[in-house]
């Protein structure tokens, strides 16, 4: 099950985030939780300490390519298998939730 | 495989959470073509009903099968019944109203997860709703 979840900044979104992955989680479910935003919070929503986060690797811009399809909307795609992005980049967070951290959403396109 | 989501799309029975931009031209950007469920927060005033109101149609025109309002921060009957009547008006199924809650903040404000801090709060609450419908 993949779930987006987006909304006016403060409109509660990462909270939503981080407390649908950790009851999901808890109900038995292996859970990512993929924080997306450029001012990234869900880390801290979903229950870890801001020193936990300050060096937690993030996935690099590098990572991902720029695709258009046929309606020229654009989109990202890895250039890394998955597993191994997960393996390096994956962070712990608790009732068992992975946390990954993408990076450079927000300058995609510009260099 | 398209869309970054979708790349970091993992196993099938696992649930993928993706934590999205908040500006709307980013969604086209950053949003997977394989999520099956776009959710729309959105609060009851104005500005915030007129992004979730351009959202949903971007999220339709990217294919992404559900896509639920879940108002947040509610507060009283006419808070309800304004995103009630917009969602309404625009075609937007509403899934979910989470009540207003303090300790949403008060979990905020001391840098813990709110499912910790307050776990029998009303908004934990409607938000385990939620979890369950979704599933």
């Amino acid at each position: 099950m993949r779930i987006a979840i987006a909304g006016k900044g403060g409109s509660g979104k990462t909270t939503l985030a981080a407390t649908l992955a950790r009851v999901m989680a808890r109900d038995g479910k292996r859970v990512l939780a993929i924080d997306g935003d450029p001012n990234p919070n869900l880390g801290v929503a979903l229950g870890l300490s801001s020193d936990a986060l300050r060096d937690a690797p993030r996935v690099p811009r590098d990572c991902v390519i720029d695709v258009y399809d046929d309606r020229g909307h654009q989109y990202m795609q890895l250039k890394v298998p998955f597993a191994d992005l997960r393996a390096r980049y994956g962070i712990a967070a608790p009732d068992g939730v992975e946390l990954m951290l993408v990076d450079g959403v927000e300058h995609a396109g510009a260099g | 495989m398209r869309g970054l989501a979708s790349a970091l799309l993992g196993v099938e029975n696992e649930v993928t959470l993706l934590d999205m931009e908040a500006s709307i031209e980013h969604l086209s950007r950053s949003t997977p073509q394989g999520a099956e469920t776009l959710l729309v927060v959105v609060e009851p005033y104005y500005r915030a009903l007129e992004t979730a109101g351009r959202i949903a149609p971007l999220g339709r025109e990217l294919g992404i099968p559900r896509i639920l309002a879940i108002a947040n921060k509610i507060r009283d009957e006419e808070d309800a019944r304004v995103i009630r009547e917009y969602c309404a008006a625009h075609h937007i199924e509403l899934a979910a109203e989470i009540p207003y809650d303090e300790s949403v903040r008060d979990a905020d404000r001391r840098g813990r997860a709110v499912i910790d801090h307050a776990p029998e709060s009303r908004s934990v609450k409607a938000m385990r709703g939620l979890a369950a419908q979704l599933a």
